[in-house]
């Protein structure tokens, strides 16, 4: 292939990807906008409405995106990134928090109208990162998307400036993470050096292959403590023991608005990168066994050794496949990802896959649907003249020949190189249920005894990503034997994600909005609120009860199913440090629901009024708390759709 | 539009809206009106049961044949509230389908799904008239009382609860709606929560069904390890039987659980006394039954309503529902009837010597109860049948008497006591005309509604102490006790109606300017419920037919104890015994008064008037031997705690200061050891991995 074909095919490749990146792209445009506007036109255009009309815009070409990518999943920028249904779900879980996050900071008054056009561009600077963790599929891109999501949330947790505990929380927090960040580059940078690759699906293969060359080899050592490092980044991200220092520091000294952001959306882009890293050591993708086929090799500068450890392991099937990449390629005169051709080795599908292009880059532009109606038909001539008839014929031909005799093949070797993982799985299992059990135990401990409100969910928060990591452990070991019962068990997480988004997102919400008329988040403060303003305590006594996991709350059905994988998976330890934490939790929720009905305020204390129904702010909190119930009542379509989230992440 | 599945969800529907929008504009905006959505929708619900009831019947009433095979059965499936598949069943085509029996791992499935039967048609029915009545009753009842809004949110919840529990056809929504009921019990016996008495009673009615819940609970789990579903129904997909339910087509053909390989009889037996234990501490069987007389500090309405009428009765409906468990299970009936009739006598022994009007009544309640659970006990078609219809007329019957003395009590100004008034027939003629009524259906007189149905259950204990061989002389006992709580029966609730209504008229001073004719809305449900109390036991022959076409009673297996027939016998027992107990109260009572105090000093000589007056004894029972000793490892513990750095509860506490005297040093500042714990932590990790 020689080099104006390679520039082609990076070209195109850039063009394809960017179609599936528009609601990236959306945030990206927000930020600069919000940028400008400060510059150009000053004040005169609110940054909140600005940054409002972005996260809408995003997350409607999120929700845009989840009817198109309904095939496989499809790599993008060279394999940096995987759009699948499993990126596009937590996609746009994180959009739809930013437009609740900038609706609710725009009641709440945290950032003025100084700080807005600040605050919304390190939020949604860091959101775009954590877009990034969900999506990434190459240990560097792990590294960036981590750093990006990161970096402005230091600034963000010191965004109270002039106070003393917000500076010292953001310093902390830089100073831990830049620790963690540190450690985590060393594990990659050790993982890169074994395996050669840092391609997440490659690692997989080419660890299957060291694994069945000599199972007891030393370099798995260095594998494993490569793994442990990357670990010790993520658990730094999701507040697990023992890396969650920063974390009840960081939720008291900032805001209760950043502690929502953080314990929401950055935990949820975590453990989302978490499965995805799991996943990619823990697994052989069928598509990995000949997805660095030689028109990649420019961009996978380790192809090298990856290509001679997967040759061995699948044989002739690559070269079949090979042909059939090929006259892909030659048709196209494009260096298509190769991927393309496992879907169904067909140019129609190349066809569809342009006018998707077409579609979302239009629509990412704005309004402008006749533009990319005009470029839809303008590509379809192009292509018929392209590939004629006849040779799409025989291509299709061709392609089907090879995909019949080597699928069977390719999932052999598939499968064989998954049960030599089996190892590898364990060992993932086994770290993130330890970490998983410790964590939860831990933060379930601390929160007992706790006064400051804040202070509590962030224990709380703490346990809550133990139970997150739980449903982590519990899919693992599944991966590799039955891809539906993995599948299922992640979905729970899915769940568990989307119902925590309002269980934690809308408390936080609602002590900032109690903090702004009492000034106080001490949890005593909350005495005697169900007589002032009893349908926001009606609603906080529903999400703490949510929380606990008390049916028939939305709280309940994620625990549930989390719960069942752990005992799916036969882990039943888990499965017990996870129930009796339960029951601790009781006590230090309940404390609140106490204080709030039962105890009397104090003499001169001001207790709050918030009137449910008379303002916008009470219909925010009661919009928000209504999924909690609904969800609880009816789970099935979340869990389809949480199903179908996850049914592209083994294929 | 106006099909049954319609009305199936406008029954529990209505009731719920009304308790939502009384809970919510209660306080501010209906105030002294809030009675208005409660009264209306449940009304409506009424109506909507009555139509759903015809249209049931209607369905019916095509063989023509007497208790004909076919089976009359609406089911509506709202949604699944929960699917999780088993691990092994689901991963499929693999292997691992060999192991699915072994590890006999079921799909955790729960369906919201609605039934509708002749029997939950009638258990609709009567709650909602029931509860109607209630709710206007209580208009004047509770007027003037400070939580009047709260009240009807919690009437409205109630029958938003019960008709949700008969509705149901699943063991897990029927445990929700189990507990939902004891709520709302709880909550209204402790209406007045101030009064100590009152909160005390609903701590108690609560503690109490905590136990019985318990063992319902154990039950619905054991039916779902064992049986692999909680549904009631089977589990269709495409008109194939994937799931065979718990009182499904395969259930009903064969009769029994040949065709689940883990239902072996014991293990029947089992769930059914677990379930039984539930329908104890729900129904006030012996020994759970000691909540129920506390629960009389509660508004009367709600003694009338929940206590009396419905909720009481969930024991007797959940296991007349689960008739075809006890069948198969041979052995637990047998404990049903035994319980039920031992908490018949019981119960109305000790209802002899009471002096509070409405503990009277509430003694009586046990007693009725207790001979439903013997009816039920029998197994039989005609057991069930009686049951069934005895708990059908107890609720008008027994709500009339309750209202009635509600009536009594709002007269004289709170005051219960039976022998602190006398003689009010010329005050409350109503009343005493309504209350009389009821009196008389209670103690069995032809022709009131009472008679037939404790006949229809004595008739059935008759014929199964004809029946098996190796029951007969159990039941013939059974039989002969009941007949002595029939006589316990007659005598004292005529003994409370005289001290009432007759003798010299003696009013209280706590009555002051009350003591008067209770006002229309509280008259008039009591007219209703007197002249049902009167007429329903028409309805007998009807309703048995109709009742036999629920698809779980119509079972081949209870086909064969078919043909409770009127027996001249029993009704002849009957109706002496009613008369020689009312006789003997009217020669006790208005006769010559002094026999009572010679009678009673007898009694007392033979320790037989503590033993009643004292109610057997056993809340003392109780506290000596549960609540003392209890209370005695509470003070054990309480020591040790002492001793043990103040104890467990400190303990929780304490185990984060634990953590925190080496992690809230670090928590505070310095974050140079963050880092530290950080790589510490790490080192842990990889001392772990090098292991």
């Amino acid at each position: 292939m020689g080099f104006h074909e390679q520039i082609d095919a990076l070209i195109d490749d850039t063009q394809r990807s960017l179609a599936l990146f528009g609601p990236e792209l959306a945030l990206c445009g927000t930020i600069i906008l919000l940028l400008l506007c400060r510059l150009v036109i000053g004040d005169r255009l609110s940054s909140t409405l600005v940054a409002f009309a972005g996260t809408v815009v995003g997350l409607v070409a999120a929700l845009f995106s989840w009817s198109q990518v309904a095939g496989t999943s499809q790599e993008a920028f060279t394999g940096m990134l995987v759009i699948d249904s499993f990126t596009i779900y937590f996609r746009i879980f994180l959009l739809a928090f930013a437009v609740l996050f900038v609706v609710f900071t725009w009641r709440s008054g945290i950032p003025d109208r100084e700080d807005a056009a600040d605050f919304y561009t390190l939020a949604l600077g860091s959101l775009l990162g954590m877009c990034l963790m969900v999506a990434a599929n190459h240990l560097l891109m792990v590294f960036m998307a981590f750093e990006m999501a990161s970096v402005p949330s230091y600034v963000l947790a010191g965004i109270l400036k002039g106070r003393r505990k917000s500076s010292e929380a953001a310093l902390k927090f830089a100073v831990y993470g830049a620790g963690a960040a540190g450690i985590m580059l060393y594990g990659i940078s050790l993982i890169a050096g074994v395996t050669g690759t840092v391609h997440l699906p490659s690692i997989g293969a080419s660890l299957a292959n060291t694994m069945a060359a000599d199972p007891s080899s030393s370099v798995l050592w260095v594998l494993g403590l490569g793994g442990l490092m990357v670990m010790v980044g993520l658990a730094f991200k999701l507040s697990a023991v023992p890396f969650h220092f920063w974390a009840p520091d960081v939720f008291e000294g900032a805001a209760a608005e950043v502690g929502g952001f953080l314990s929401v959306a950055s935990k949820a882009a975590a453990i989302a990168l978490l499965v995805r890293v799991a996943i990619g050591f823990g697994f052989v993708q069928e598509a990995s066994a000949w997805v660095d086929a030689e028109d990649q090799s420019v961009v996978q500068t380790t192809n090298g050794v990856d290509q001679t450890s997967i040759a061995s392991a699948s044989g002739e099937t690559t070269s079949q496949i090979f042909i059939a990449a090929r006259i892909q390629d030659g048709n196209s005169a494009s260096g298509q990802n190769s991927q393309d051709v496992q879907t169904t080795g067909a140019d129609h599908q190349q066809g569809t896959d342009q006018q998707d292009t077409d579609q979302q880059s239009g629509d990412q532009q704005g309004t402008d649907q006749q533009g990319a109606d005009q470029q839809t038909e303008l590509t379809q001539p192009d292509e018929s003249q392209l590939s004629p008839e006849q040779q799409a014929a025989e291509a299709e031909r061709l392609a089907e020949e090879a995909r019949a005799l080597g699928i069977a093949q390719r999932r052999e070797a598939q499968e064989v190189a998954n049960e030599s993982l089996g190892p590898v799985r364990t060992y993932i299992s086994y770290l993130v249920g330890f970490l998983a059990a410790i964590t939860c135990t831990f933060g379930n401990m601390a929160a007992y005894g706790q006064s400051n409100i804040k202070r509590l969910l962030a224990y709380s928060t703490i346990a809550h990503a133990g139970y997150m990591m739980f449903a982590v452990a519990g899919a693992i070991p599944s991966i590799g034997t039955s891809t539906t019962l993995a599948q299922d068990h992640i979905s729970a997480l899915a769940v568990y994600v989307a119902v925590y988004l309002f269980m934690n997102f809308t408390a936080f919400a609602i002590i900032a909005f109690l903090r702004n008329q009492t000034g106080s988040e001490e949890i005593s403060s909350y005495a005697g609120l169900i007589r002032t303003s009893p349908g926001l305590a009606v609603c906080f006594s529903l999400l703490l009860m949510s929380l606990i996991g008390l049916p028939p709350l939305a709280g309940f059905a994620a625990k549930l199913l989390v719960f069942s994988a752990l005992a799916d998976s036969g882990l039943w330890v888990l499965l017990i440090v996870g129930a009796l934490n339960t029951v601790i939790s009781l006590f230090y929720y309940l404390r609140v629901i106490k204080a709030m009905c039962l105890d009397v305020p104090e003499e001169g204390q001001q207790v709050a009024v918030f009137p449910i129904w008379k303002n916008i702010d009470g219909w925010f909190i009661f919009l928000l708390t209504l999924p909690v119930v609904v969800l609880g009542l009816f789970w099935g379509p979340l869990r389809e759709w949480a199903l179908a989230a996850c049914s592209q992440l083994l294929s | 539009m106006f099909e049954l599945t319609t009305w199936m969800v406008l029954i529990p529907a209505l009731p719920l809206a009304a308790a939502l929008l009384t809970a919510a504009l209660g306080p501010r905006l209906l105030k002294n009106k809030s009675h208005l959505p409660a009264v209306l929708c449940i009304a409506a619900s009424f109506v909507c049961a009555s139509i759903l009831l015809w249209q049931v019947y209607q369905q019916t009433d095509d063989d023509g044949v007497p208790g004909g095979s076919s089976r009359v059965e609406k089911r509506l499936d709202l949604w699944t509230w929960a699917a999780v598949p088993a691990a092994m069943t689901h991963s499929g085509d693999s292997a691992t389908d060999a192991t699915t029996a072994e590890d006999s791992s079921f799909d955790f499935v729960i369906d919201v799904t609605l039934r509708t039967d002749p029997l939950s048609a009638i258990m609709l029915v009567m709650v909602t008239f029931v509860a109607t009545l209630v709710a206007v009753y209580s208009i004047g009842y509770m007027n003037d009382d400070p939580g009047y809004w709260r009240f009807f949110t919690y009437v409205s919840l109630f029958v938003f609860s019960m008709t949700m529990l008969v509705s149901v056809s699943n063991f897990a929504l029927l445990y929700v709606f189990w507990e939902a009921v004891g709520v709302c019990s709880y909550l209204l016996i402790g209406f007045w929560y101030q009064k100590p008495e009152a909160s005390a009673a609903g701590m108690k009615a609560f503690l109490v069904n905590r136990v019985g819940d318990f063992g319902f609970a154990l039950g619905v789990f054991l039916i779902w390890t064992t049986l692999g579903t909680l549904n009631f129904h089977d589990t269709e997909v495409d008109g194939v039987i994937t799931q065979p339910g718990v009182f499904g087509q395969q259930v009903l053909s064969d009769g029994d659980y040949s065709s689940f390989p883990l239902a072996t009889a014991g293990v029947l037996t089992a769930i059914c006394l677990l379930l039984f234990v539930g329908a104890c501490g729900k129904s006030a069987q012996w020994p759970l039954h000691v909540w129920l007389p506390d629960a009389m500090e509660g508004p009367t309405p709600v003694s009338a309503l929940i206590h009396a009428a419905t909720m009481v009765t969930a024991g007797v409906y959940m296991v007349a529902r689960c008739t075809p468990l006890f069948v198969a299970s041979g052995a637990a009936p047998i404990v049903v009837a035994c319980i039920g009739c031992l908490t018949a006598i019981m119960a109305g022994f000790i209802a002899i010597t009471q002096t509070d009007l409405k503990r009277i009544l509430a003694y009586s309640t046990v007693s009725q109860l207790g001979f439903m659970f013997l009816a039920l006990g029998t197994a039989s078609l005609a057991g069930v049948v009686a049951g069934m219809f005895h708990l059908f007329t107890h609720a008008f019957f027994k709500a009339c008497l309750f209202l009635g003395a509600g009536s009594v009590m709002h007269a004289m100004g709170g005051v219960i006591d039976i022998r602190r008034f006398g003689g009010l027939r010329k005050l409350m003629p109503v009343t005493h005309a309504t209350f009389l009524l009821g009196c008389l259906a209670l103690a069995g007189v032809i022709p009131f509604a009472g008679f037939w149905s404790k006949d229809a259950v004595l008739a059935a204990v008759h014929d199964a102490a004809h029946g098996d061989p190796s029951t007969n002389a159990l039941f013939t006992t059974l039989y002969w006790l009941a007949w002595a709580a029939a006589l316990c029966t007659a005598f004292y609730t005529f003994r409370a109606f005289f001290q009432t209504f007759y003798g010299e008229e003696e009013i209280p001073e706590e009555a002051g300017h009350h003591a008067h004719e209770s006002p229309s809305t509280m008259t008039i449900p009591l007219m209703l419920l007197g002249f049902l109390a009167l007429a329903a036991g028409a309805l007998g022959p009807w309703f048995s037919n109709f009742l036999a076409h629920t698809p779980s009673l119509s079972m081949e297996r209870l086909r064969g104890a078919e043909h409770a027939g009127f027996h001249w016998d029993v009704a002849i027992i009957g109706t002496v015994i009613s008369v020689v107990g009312i006789g003997a109260a009217a020669f006790m009572y208005l006769r010559s008064p002094g026999t009572v105090s010679a009678l009673t000093d007898t009694m007392k000589a033979a320790w037989l008037y503590q033993l009643s007056y004292g109610k057997l004894f056993f809340d003392q029972l109780y506290s000596v031997f549960i609540i003392w000793p209890l209370k005695i490892l509470a003070h054990i513990f309480y020591v040790l705690d002492m001793l043990l750095i103040d104890g467990l509860v400190n303990l929780c506490g304490w185990l984060p200061r634990v953590f925190g005297a080496v992690l809230r040093p670090m928590q505070i500042g310095l974050v140079q050891f963050y880092a530290l714990a950080m790589v510490l932590g790490l080192l842990v990790l990889i001392g772990i991995l090098l292991r």
